[in-house]
């Protein structure tokens, strides 16, 4: 049985393809959909009186596109920026936005037997923006509803009065 | 071959028109419009043969396509039209006043079928029962009707000629056969029209065609006899010669003494309208109502130049346009954007090279930079719309306007090919339809009330446009009662706002621009300029225009309108604070200077005032605003360098660090993906590739004024 036959099948059964990224020492998940492109990490451009976790906008080959810092919305213990820092930007229904993450590790495919509902948290953000906990092997993978999270008042990208 | 395409045969078995819909009602509202514009230009003691014959062309167009795709009731409509206007260029009937109505609201009526065929058909189809009679009441000559020799003969026949005027041909013969007399070249090739005889001959129920002699080199004059409609007998020429070179006239044994009446210009509109001239039964009612020839063989000489500048007119009028979808643009201006960025970062980065080892390269970059600001150019200009799509709609308005109101008024328009981006220009249409509607209701006088001052009965209204360096600048005026200073400051005082006798005239009539002004016994009493003038000014402010009033009592007003040429570039200047850049429009910006500590003053909570030629002026420090980072080693020249802007009318000083430089920006609009950010009027892209932010000069001077 090839690769492709293969995953036919798992997305017969339902399965669906994460790309699976770092923040510190946790490993997040967000739908493969929803991604437009990885690209390096390149200084926005400051917008005043913005939240601290949006880093400003960039040009993304004429289009103007703000950067969220992952790190910084769920208070890691450290944001640096290196040549290694990855932006991943993700189209989602009514805008393009880019968000910071420390390192992006692979596309994963998750069958639902593999999701796990997540319990009860006491995070730093609405319990709604998780889908739940994908298990693979070892690695615990939290999957995000990355389209609520950026929607989110209190992520400040929508035109509230935050 | 046939069954390797199956789909395309079948495809074109049952070929669906409604594909073409589109481009048939965006012509057709082109040609009612143009139509409309022409109508209104008709001189009705002297009609153009050519406008004439322009207008009928406009009908016949529309008719001609509304029958292809089966919209009868616009096609009977038009074809009445066109019958009107048929006996009108051929001057069997004289142009009257109730026709012009009568066809241009035949035109309205016809703009609301075909907006009716293009939703869809909904909703009830308007009767044009009533307008069809009228139109066909001035056909048959309800109104007095001049046989068209008598009316155009402006000097006696030079022509010697036979003096009997032979008898006119039983045209309509039996069974509905014509007798025409076809002009065919000028043809390089006289055996084409050889070919037509052979038509005949191979058509059967044709009808018969004889040589008839004709001196003129390349040209062939053909008798025929048919009970073919001229639109088949020029289809089925179109097989040999090209229609334009063949013409058809009813038919008539030469009868010179009339021929010479007729004047080259008339040959002219004969020749122009030939192509489709429905002859039929309009011809046969022309020549029972004149008993004369409609037209003959043509004097050499005469045709000669006719045909000459029929060429001309076509040839410009063969400047040929596409539509094109605006997205479609839009997306071209983004790319050449990103060319255009793309190259300044290849310049930037090639600026270290050694020039002797990269010659070639450094050549080649230098072509890429000349054809990119080229390619820029041109594709900016694809954007821009002539302003006499704006013009263009006021006429008619003012036309109907006046009768309205009882008023006489002469439009005059200036500068109508002046250009301006579509946006803009579909953003101005309303602001500029009030001025001009203010200015006709309460600045131009009635016909009596002027005639009792020494006017002309005639009022005047005028509308130019021009540019203005990189602006455009478009003026409304009017030669009416203008504005009273005194009523506007009584009015002022009573609503209470603060004015003084000493005000100046301009800031007076700025006055009226206050919201709420605008009360109707303002309307009456003042001049009423009021109505919505908040309005007018907040949607020119919202182009990044200005608008200034000028006026004199008793001898009217102008309203002058500055606007940038488009909305998707605009000259920018770009200054630094700390590490950032943010670019200033440049349109705003009144000047710029060195500070000393001196001037600065402090007022208490800390907002500061600088001494301006003895005025004092807000400042607005964009490092506050922005809460710019600084590095305290980073202190480099300082935040000294005032830059003066103007928005709103009133000023403020931008405190930044440094000038960087001027360039035009491509506007990109932040809310794309982001949200609106204070005092962020949009984004821009810098020749490095990174983003800087656009101030909003507006709110920068409404923060300071708060």
């Amino acid at each position: 049985m090839n690769i492709v036959d293969k995953g036919i099948e798992a997305i017969a059964a339902g399965a669906k393809e994460y790309l699976s990224f770092r923040l510190g020492q946790e490993e997040y998940g967000i739908d493969i959909l929803k991604v437009q492109e990885i690209r390096g990490y390149e200084a926005p451009t400051r917008i005043a009186h913005a939240p601290a976790f949006i880093k400003g906008v960039i040009n993304l080959r004429g289009t103007i596109v703000p950067i969220v810092d992952m790190r910084l919305r769920f208070a890691c213990a450290q944001a640096e920026y290196s040549s290694l820092t990855v932006v991943i930007i993700l189209n989602l229904r009514d805008r393009v936005v880019g968000i910071v993450v420390d390192s992006v590790s692979d596309v994963l495919e998750l069958a639902p037997e593999q999701l796990r509902v997540a319990p009860e948290l006491d995070t730093g953000m609405d319990a709604q923006c998780i889908r739940g906990l994908g298990s693979v092997g070892d690695r615990m993978l939290i999957l995000l509803d990355i389209e609520r999270l950026m929607s989110s008042m209190d992520m400040g990208l929508a035109a509230a009065e935050g | 071959m046939a069954d390797t395409y199956p789909q395309s045969s079948g495809a074109g078995a049952d070929f669906d028109l409604s594909q073409f819909y589109q481009i048939f009602f965006e012509e057709a509202g082109e040609n009612l419009d143009q139509m409309e514009r022409m109508l209104l230009n008709l001189d009705l003691d002297a009609a153009n043969d050519e406008e004439l014959n322009g207008i009928f062309r406009c009908a016949h167009s529309i008719k001609g396509g509304a029958a292809t795709f089966g919209f009868s009731d616009v096609a009977e409509l038009t074809h009445h039209m066109e019958s009107l206007l048929d006996k009108l260029r051929r001057h069997e009937l004289r142009l009257i006043a109730p026709m012009v109505d009568a066809l241009l609201e035949s035109a309205d009526a016809s703009r609301s079928l075909l907006a009716r065929h293009q939703a869809g058909g909904q909703g009830e189809a308007p009767s044009t029962h009533d307008l069809v009679r009228s139109i066909s009441e001035l056909v048959s000559g309800a109104v007095p009707a001049i046989p068209a020799p008598v009316v155009e003969q402006p000097q006696p026949a030079p022509a010697p000629g036979p003096a009997a005027v032979a008898p006119a041909l039983p045209t309509a013969a039996a069974g509905g056969q014509r007798a025409l007399e076809i002009h065919i070249g000028p043809l390089d090739q006289p055996a084409l029209a050889d070919a037509i005889k052979e038509l005949f001959r191979d058509i059967p129920g044709l009808g018969q065609i004889e040589d008839l002699p004709d001196e003129r080199a390349g040209m062939r004059r053909f008798a025929v006899q048919t009970v073919s409609s001229d639109e088949d007998l020029l289809d089925l020429f179109a097989f040999h010669v090209a229609k334009e070179q063949v013409a058809i006239h009813g038919a008539a044994v030469a009868a010179p003494a009339d021929q010479a009446a007729i004047t080259p210009a008339e040959q002219y509109g004969f020749f122009a309208g030939a192509p489709g001239v429905p002859v039929d039964e309009v011809a046969a009612a022309a020549l029972a109502v004149t008993g004369a020839p409609v037209a003959s063989a043509v004097k050499p000489a005469q045709a000669r130049a006719p045909a000459e500048s029929r060429q001309g007119t076509q040839a410009s009028m063969e400047s040929s346009t596409i539509r094109v979808a605006v997205n479609k643009v839009d997306q071209l201006i983004n790319l050449v954007g990103e060319l255009v960025i793309t190259q300044a970062m290849l310049a930037q980065n090639s600026r270290g090279l050694d020039a002797g080892l990269h010659q070639q390269l450094l050549a080649g970059l230098a072509d890429l930079d000349r054809n990119t600001r080229d390619l820029q150019e041109s594709v900016m200009s694809i954007r821009m719309i002539p302003m006499s799509t704006v013009f263009n709609r006021f006429p008619r308005m003012l036309r109907d306007l006046a009768g309205k109101l009882g008023k006489k008024v002469d439009f005059v328009t200036h500068g109508e090919a002046t250009e301006l981006d579509k946006s803009l220009v579909e953003k101005i249409t309303d602001p500029l339809t009030h001025l001009v509607r203010n200015s006709l209701d309460h600045g131009i006088e009635a016909p009596e009330a002027r005639l009792a001052v020494g006017k002309p009965e005639h009022g005047t209204l005028t509308l130019s446009a021009s540019h203005q360096g990189g602006s455009i600048a478009i003026e409304v005026r009017d030669d009416g009662k203008g504005m009273s200073r005194e009523k506007i400051l009584k009015k002022a005082r009573e609503r209470g706002l603060d004015v003084h006798d000493a005000m100046p005239d301009g800031e007076v009539w700025q006055l009226i621009f206050a919201p709420g002004f605008s009360t109707a016994d303002v309307v009456t009493d003042v001049s009423g300029r009021g109505v919505g003038m908040d309005v007018v000014k907040r949607n020119i402010s919202a182009l990044g225009g200005s608008v200034e009033i000028d006026s004199a009592e008793g001898y009217g007003m102008r309203v002058s309108v500055r606007l940038p040429l488009t909305l998707a570039i605009m000259d920018g200047m770009s200054v630094g604070v700390g590490e950032e850049v943010y670019i200033l429009p440049l349109s705003s910006v009144v000047e710029s200077f060195q500070v000393n500590a001196d001037d600065l003053n402090t007022v208490a909570q800390g907002s500061q005032l600088v001494k301006v030629r003895g005025d004092y002026m807000p400042v607005v420090a964009l490092e506050r605003i922005f809460q710019v980072p600084r590095t305290t080693d980073a202190q480099g020249p300082g935040n000294n360098i005032m830059v003066v802007v103007e928005a709103d009318g009133s000023r403020v000083a931008v405190l930044v660090d440094e000038l960087l430089g001027q360039h035009q920006v491509v506007v990109k609009n932040l809310e794309t993906n982001y949200r609106k950010v204070p005092n962020v009027s949009g984004a821009t892209i810098l020749g490095d590739g990174t983003v800087a932010l656009i101030l909003d000069t507006g709110a920068l001077v409404r923060r300071a004024r708060h």
